[in-house]
């Protein structure tokens, strides 16, 4: 409810300005933390004098799984210069002044034209679906690499401020999983800018190295050097030699004082002495301890990583704007399911069938799980595979052993209803659909996953792909 | 076949008086020191061990109960590929409150890679290394120097010992309280490898087995050998370690003798070791071990011929002992020779074969008599039997050529400095300082 004293022209009411035909939202640290309500603005403008506030209201907008929320055009006034990289790097303006609307504006613009140009195409597997919405901020901004940016409140000691927004900072080292299997797929390609170490118990990358003792593991000990007296054979450390007199060195063995090294005496090594157990030792450990877990672990068992800097490939900067089929190899093979293929196979069987046999009907489903994406990066990918399995279970008990199911993406699947009026259908998708929501609440902390799906009679005289084809169109619109 | 007749002709014509004038040197170095004396020693020793076995079994029980830490020193160089068998077989002893140090003098192989490894799983105590080789005697005293143990045990690497073997070497300390030294009972393991092994394991049956049983029983025991010797820990201390070898374990013997303590051989403690299986390469060795006699004996412990304070009579007669049966005899064999070559010049042809008789029928006699008072046999007697009558050539001619090459090498141009077995820096301080 406040009236800011603007340029004239541009007026602020309830924190909303129109400008160039586009309605801007500002947000300050009296509006809600909610940022559902600001799907119907084009733009958002944060007020960052409270850094931590203006970085959580962009944390949300950038880490939502919906496009109209993640590629959003938000600029910062008031924005002091801060070392948050997310705060820095994931905001597409700054603003000391209403005036400057016309600059951001443009910048706005620019950023719609390129979210027409996007192909919303869906993709298997979280790693993926993660890629593609990192990709499609990229090509929206026109970025054409990844840098990691030292952060402090990174658990690796650098974050990628455009996929680790995703994440929480102890998640990064999942962002590191992510570019990895980008890179594999040859969407993004490495240069070489540093090498970490990772703590094997927690990921965690702040680790304090140290010499400890290798029988105690204190680090507490001191070192001095071996003298080796030749004319005697006598050896022991420095201060075996050393007298309460003066500085002279004298050997404890035949009281004969150290003259010239390498002619009398050397040092052929280091003694190390245990302050903590009273050992001595040469060949100290080097442990690492782990600031986050406390383990201390033997450099050896680190996890090495590099960090590069990764620039799009030419595969990756037509998926940027295209989008990108991956393999999708991983949901291939979940039990009760078959692939994509076989289903269009299927699906053409069963269409020569109907066409024969009018009297018959069948259908075809899509089942699309808007936000699993979320459950995905709360229960880690490993996981993933077995929330899909468990999905196949619960619905393969609930339809017939001639249905059939298979999984376009991590995500999305198809069923195949034989025999099958389109309204039984539709109730049973509908029964099926409380079925996974609750098997999902149920089983993975109260997740309340978002289902959709759609029916869709199974027509004699068309062919399957363009039958799959409209009925995930009309899902979808 | 006529020689043969003329041979034992001429024999049976010689009477006692020509035989021995003839023979004198077998009589009385041969016979009497190596036979006579030995034979009255070990059969004194083994009468004597019936009254002793009680004593030696409290000694053992008060070993037992008391368990000292002991030290086992392994100084070696180049030798990171046998510490891991030995390793294993230390956990096969009877006594097992040891620490295992292993020291590297400067090693250019794997030695420190493995070692560390083995460091790492506790395998080792320790493991101490001189990046820059400094000679045996300093490994060994970098061992001494971080020792825990009460008593210190030297090791060779590539040495392997019997079950009881640690628990043997110590029980003596027990028993007499005096002793500050104990040396184990090394034998040949590799003695069917080639003639040249068969033959040295037959000479250590009888210099190391039986001649130590005997000198340690004289009190004249005079090298505790670095393959196996258990020490106590203060005579070490004492002492400051080892001094430069070559022939630092007679060296350290004799300073322990010196101190006044017990210098004890103890034939259940045994110790197999592998011993060089070519001839040229026993010719090194013992050139090596030839040499430090000369330089030890006489040059380093003149003092124990003079009396001074730490004069012991029992230290003199080692000494002469050793000198006497190493250098002099050495020296009177070839006097003997010259004797024969000149005075019975025309005798020659009998006098050869016969030496090589009476020694032979020596070698058996000694061979069949001693062998039961071994208690630790790695073969039955009928294996070496056949081989003894080698023993003449091996013992009477090879072994004192290349012992007269030593001493002459050694006495001459002081070979022993130059030797490479110790590195130059240390070499050159030990001749400024004739030691
Ligand atoms: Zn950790
Ligand atoms: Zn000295
Ligand atoms: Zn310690």
């Amino acid at each position: 409810m406040s009236l800011k004293i603007v340029p004239q022209s541009i007026e602020i009411r309830n924190n909303k300005i129109e400008f160039d035909n586009l309605l801007f939202f500002i947000v300050d640290s009296n509006s809600s933390v909610k940022i559902e309500p600001l799907i119907g603005y084009d733009a958002i403008i944060i007020d960052a004098k409270d850094a931590d506030f203006a970085k959580l209201i962009l944390k949300k907008i950038r880490t939502h799984y919906n496009p109209e929320f993640y590629l959003k055009p938000v600029f910062l006034i008031n924005y002091k210069e801060s070392k948050d990289p997310i705060l820095h790097n994931m905001n597409d303006g700054l603003i000391h002044s209403y005036d400057q609307l016309k600059d951001i504006a443009d910048i706005a613009k620019q950023i719609f034209l390129k979210t027409t140009q996007l192909d919303y195409q869906l993709v298997a597997t979280f790693e993926a679906q993660m890629v593609k919405k990192v990709l499609n901020y990229m090509f929206t901004r026109d970025l054409k690499t990844l840098k990691p940016i030292p952060d402090l409140n990174s658990a690796i000691g650098y974050t990628y401020p455009e996929i680790s927004v995703n994440f929480d900072s102890t998640e990064e080292t999942q962002v590191l999983e992510i570019l990895e299997w980008a890179e594999k797929e040859g969407i993004i390609w490495p240069d070489f800018y540093e090498r970490i170490y990772l703590c094997n118990q927690c990921n965690g990358g702040f680790l304090s190295y140290r010499e400890v003792c290798p029988h105690c593991n204190s680090s507490n000990s001191s070192a001095q050097d071996l003298v080796h007296h030749f004319p005697c054979a006598y050896i022991g450390p420095l201060s075996d030699f050393r007298n309460t007199i003066d500085n002279s060195l004298t050997c404890p063995k035949c009281n004969k004082a150290l003259r010239h090294i390498g002619v009398d005496y050397d040092k052929p090594s280091i003694i190390h002495h245990c302050n903590n157990c009273d050992k001595n030792f040469q060949d100290f450990f080097v442990k690492a301890k782990c600031i986050s877990c406390t383990q201390d672990v033997e450099v050896q068992y680190l996890i090495p990583k590099s960090i590069n800097i990764y620039k799009l490939t030419k595969r990756g900067r037509t998926a940027a704007g295209n989008g990108f089929l991956s393999s999708g190899k991983e949901v291939e093979d979940i039990f009760g399911a078959i692939s994509m293929p076989v289903f269009k196979t299927l699906l053409h069987y069963e269409i020569e069938r109907i066409k024969e046999n009018p009297e018959q009907k069948s259908c075809i489903a899509i089942i699309n799980t808007e936000n699993i994406l979320e459950l995905y990066k709360k229960i880690g990918k490993k996981a993933e595979k077995s929330v899909l399995e468990t999905i196949v279970n619960l619905i393969r008990e609930n339809i017939k052993p001639t249905d059939f199911i298979a999984f376009e993406n991590s995500s999305t699947l198809y069923l195949g209803i034989i025999n099958s009026e389109a309204l039984q259908a539709e109730t049973d998708l509908a029964n099926l659909k409380t079925l996974i929501e609750k098997l999902i609440k149920n089983n993975f902390n109260d997740f309340d996953v978002k289902i959709n799906f759609k029916v869709k009679l199974l027509q004699p005289f068309n062919k399957s792909e363009f039958q799959l084809d409209e009925l995930t169109k009309e899902l979808f619109d | 076949m006529r020689f043969l007749d003329e041979f034992i002709n001429y024999m049976s014509s010689v009477d006692a008086a020509k035989l021995f004038r003839m023979f004198w040197f077998f009589f009385i170095f041969e016979f009497f020191r190596f036979f006579l004396v030995e034979i009255s020693t070990i059969i004194f020793w083994k009468f004597d061990s019936i009254f002793r076995k009680k004593g030696i079994a409290d000694a053992r029980l008060s070993l037992i109960k008391n368990q000292p830490l002991v030290s086992i020193i392994v100084p070696g160089r180049n030798e990171g590929k046998h510490i891991f068998k030995l390793v294993n077989s230390l956990k096969e002893q009877t006594y097992q409150n040891f620490e295992l140090i292993v020291i590297d003098d400067g090693s250019d192989d794997d030695t420190a890679v493995i070692c560390r490894n083995l460091e790492h799983r506790g395998m080792i105590n320790a493991f101490y290394r001189n990046d820059v080789r400094g000679g045996k005697a300093s490994a060994a005293n970098l061992g001494l120097r971080f020792a825990r143990g009460e008593y210190i045990i030297h090791f060779d690497a590539d040495c392997s010992y019997d079950r009881d073997a640690i628990e043997n070497i110590l029980v003596p300390f027990f028993y007499n309280p005096k002793i500050g030294a104990v040396g184990g009972n090394v034998q040949v393991r590799n003695y069917k490898e080639s003639l040249c092994a068969t033959l040295q394991a037959l000479e250590y049956y009888d210099t190391i087995s039986i001649g130590r049983i005997t000198t340690s029983e004289l009190g004249i025991y005079r090298v505790i050998s670095g393959a196996f010797g258990a020490f106590k820990r203060e005579a070490l201390d004492r002492l400051g370690g080892w001094d430069i070898g070559p022939g630092l374990d007679g060296d350290i013997t004799v300073k322990i003798r010196k101190l006044g303590y017990i210098i004890h051989f103890e034939p259940t403690a045994v110790c197999q070791t592998s011993v060089p299986v070519t001839f040229d390469r026993l010719i090194k060795q013992r050139l090596r071990w030839d040499k430090s006699l000369i330089r030890f004996r006489l040059r380093k412990h003149r003092d124990v011929f003079f009396p001074n304070d730490s004069f012991k009579f029992s230290n003199f007669i080692s000494f002469v002992e050793n000198v006497t049966y190493n250098l002099i005899l050495n020296v009177k064999w070839y006097f003997y020779l010259f004797d024969m070559v000149f005075n019975f010049t025309s005798q020659l042809v009998f006098i050869i074969p016969m030496n090589i008789v009476l020694y032979t029928v020596n070698n058996f006699m000694k061979f069949l008599v001693f062998s039961p008072f071994r208690d630790r046999k790695n073969e039955g007697i009928t294996y070496f039997l056949i081989y003894i009558p080698l023993m003449v050539f091996y013992f009477g001619y090879f072994l004192r050529i290349v012992r007269t090459v030593a001493y002459v090498q050694e006495l001459f141009f002081k070979a022993s400095y130059k030797d490479s077995w110790n590195p130059a820096k240390s070499s050159r301080q030990a001749k400024a300082l004739k030691l």
